[in-house]
């Protein structure tokens, strides 16, 4: 049986005549990647053996092997990161395999005028990341020194019988968890609006939990900009003013990039 | 050093990567051998969870008991059957 086709991504072929892509291992670490011309349009892909990356034998393994996962998927991921520092990348979804070189030329001769699109969409532009935390701890006190309704009833809590404060207290807590996350939901639409001015194009994530992120603190936010490359520093810049300018109540950023377009080579 | 100098290529976990790989990312259609778009990923978030409990686990062995990878596959099951 003949080999399987691996499709890494899609670069425009007249910048990949200006520079052709340097080979490298390819997935199975054993063939080389090389690239295909089609047209305007050129792929970077690589061989494999049909009988070990059959559909099912991915399926189990992808399921089964998480240290297979964890190998291909940054195998993958690093391919796309070094084709994005030369050139306008289409980068394809993991372990996008064709049945041989002649499937992938329709599939892709097929959409050859959404595919050049894309590329006038992307090109000299990045991708990144934003994710913020914060420390609920601090940001609770910033907030009950602010609000001037919670320290007055503080006050008035202090004179009651200890009985009563007991659930006084318990329900203030419970209006400040709210404000918390009220507080915490509007100034992360806030960010998210001063940075949507350097972007292209951005959209908004799920915050995922500690147990998948591993921190110590809660994700509020989690965002994707595509912004020219002239404007990476700007963009950058106010990330870092808006940490000077918030760390002190509890705000955390996180910025990561540039990435391959993962999130704005839309095939529409 | 730049701004950019100073965060290029940090603050990237392998979810991360996971995350957007699986999820994203453009697929053509056509004649694929292979399309794994229904790859779910509340049931990765739950398989990373697990892989970075047992790192725990093994950095702690000797103060508690140890848990196998049976253990947690079974745990993992029972998990994905309460979520189904």
């Amino acid at each position: 049986m003949s080999d399987l086709i691996y499709l890494y991504g899609l670069i425009p072929t007249e910048e990949e005549k200006r520079e052709s892509v340097i080979p490298f291992k390819g997935l199975d670490e054993q063939k080389e990647a090389y690239s295909v011309q089609i047209g305007k349009i050129t792929a970077v892909v690589c061989n494999l053996d049909s009988k070990e990356y059959s559909e099912a034998s991915i399926e189990e393994k992808i399921n089964n092997n998480m240290e297979w996962l964890q190998e291909k998927a940054l195998h993958h991921h690093n391919a796309l990161l070094n084709l994005k520092q030369k050139y306008t990348v289409i980068p394809m979804k993991f372990c996008t395999i064709y049945k041989n070189e002649n499937s992938m030329r329709k599939t892709i001769e097929n959409n050859q005028e959404k595919i050049t699109d894309s590329f006038l969409h992307l090109a000299e532009t990045e991708e990144w990341n934003l994710k913020i935390y914060c420390d609920d701890s601090l940001l609770k006190k910033y907030l009950s020194g602010r609000n001037l309704n919670i320290a007055s009833k503080k006050e008035e809590i202090s004179k009651l019988p200890p009985g009563r404060q007991f659930f006084e207290k318990r329900k203030l807590d419970q209006l400040l968890d709210k404000e918390l996350e009220t507080e915490k939901g509007s100034v992360c639409e806030q960010i998210h609006d001063r940075l949507k001015q350097f972007s292209l194009n951005h959209t908004v994530k799920n915050n995922w939990s500690k147990d998948v992120t591993g921190k110590k603190y809660d994700m509020s936010w989690n965002s994707v900009y595509l912004i020219a490359v002239d404007r990476v520093e700007e963009y950058l810049e106010e990330i870092n003013n808006m940490t000077k300018e918030m760390e002190e109540y509890g705000w955390k950023f996180e910025a990561s990039g540039p990435w391959p377009a993962y999130h704005f080579a839309i095939m529409a | 050093m730049s701004n950019r100098e100073s965060v290029e290529n940090k603050n990237i976990a392998l979810i991360d990567i996971l995350d957007v790989i699986l999820d994203k990312g453009v697929a053509i259609k056509g004649d694929l051998v292979i399309s794994i778009a229904g790859v779910d990923l509340v049931y990765l978030d739950l398989r990373v969870l697990i892989a970075s409990v047992e790192t725990l686990v093994a950095s702690q062995s000797g103060n508690r008991k140890e848990i196998s990878s049976e253990e947690f596959d079974k745990q993992r099951e029972e998990l994905m059957y309460a979520s189904q």
